[in-house]
């Protein structure tokens, strides 16, 4: 099928709900940083935006707006150990098998392979949508979470958002 | 989340971004996209499917090594078994 006009979508479903006009960010480039080790070398991370959190942690809120949550979890993390919450899109398969939406089991099947060097020690839930506040993601938890990911000597990042 | 990436790859880390938005992405332009035309919240799948999903991660990762220039968009192909729309409230 066709692929969803989410920015019509989303600009309906806002606004019916009395929200401002959202303000897409438009970009006509794009960085692009080139990898000089192999793959079977890279330490690899998780993001996902998706209101995931681990049973022990507070739920992040499902109807949030510039909420700058990012939450590490544990490589080792039980599968099983998620809670979702989030109102703009179904998650319910997610709930049932996580690597849906953040696929540790895949990645670490990777690692174990010897596909990918090794799984970073942290993995990441965070930037959920509706941020409207961007200069704080391009100054502050951006930053932050790169300074994160470079102690952590990551390589490459799949970002996946929901 | 697009914008993160964009930033994370000046800072010298390498991402990919695997996304079920199309036109979403096309705006943001993060620096490689795999564009999936599932459901939001099944950008790897089913649930279940794990060939599917260790498929599209691998084929995302490869992006890293083949985009040939920044806002690279490769579509993955895969037909969603039923048609879909957005589903904003399905679950919370």
């Amino acid at each position: 099928m066709e692929s969803i006009k989410y920015v019509d979508a989303l600009n309906d479903y806002y606004g019916a709900m009395g929200n401002p006009p959202y303000r897409w960010t438009i970009n006509e480039t794009a960085p692009l940083h080139r990898l000089d080790k192999p793959l079977s070398e890279c330490v690899v991370s998780l993001l996902t935006s998706g209101g995931v959190s681990q049973c022990s942690m507070p739920a992040f809120d499902p109807d949030a707006r510039n909420d700058h949550r990012l939450d590490a979890i544990d490589r080792g993390v039980d599968a099983a150990d998620f809670q979702i919450h989030d109102s703009y899109y179904d998650h319910r398969d997610a709930d049932r098998d996580i690597n849906c939406i953040l696929p540790l089991e895949r990645l670490r099947e990777m690692a174990d392979s010897g596909e990918i060097g090794k799984v970073a020690d942290r993995l990441w839930s965070g930037f959920m949508g509706r941020i409207y506040n961007r200069t704080k993601v391009l100054e502050e938890t951006g930053p932050a979470f790169a300074d994160a990911l470079q102690e952590d000597e990551v390589d490459l990042l799949v970002a996946v958002p929901s | 989340m697009g914008l993160v990436c964009r930033l994370l790859e000046e800072r010298g880390i390498a991402t990919v971004y695997v996304a079920t938005g199309r036109d979403l992405t096309m705006l943001v332009k993060p620096p490689r996209a795999l564009f999936v035309n599932h459901p939001m919240g099944n950008n790897f799948g089913p649930a279940g499917d794990v060939e599917m999903q260790a498929d599209i991660l691998r084929t995302a990762l490869a992006l890293i090594y083949s985009a040939e220039q920044g806002g690279d968009l490769v579509d993955y192909p895969s037909d969603w078994p039923e048609t879909f729309r957005f589903a904003p409230g399905a679950s919370a």
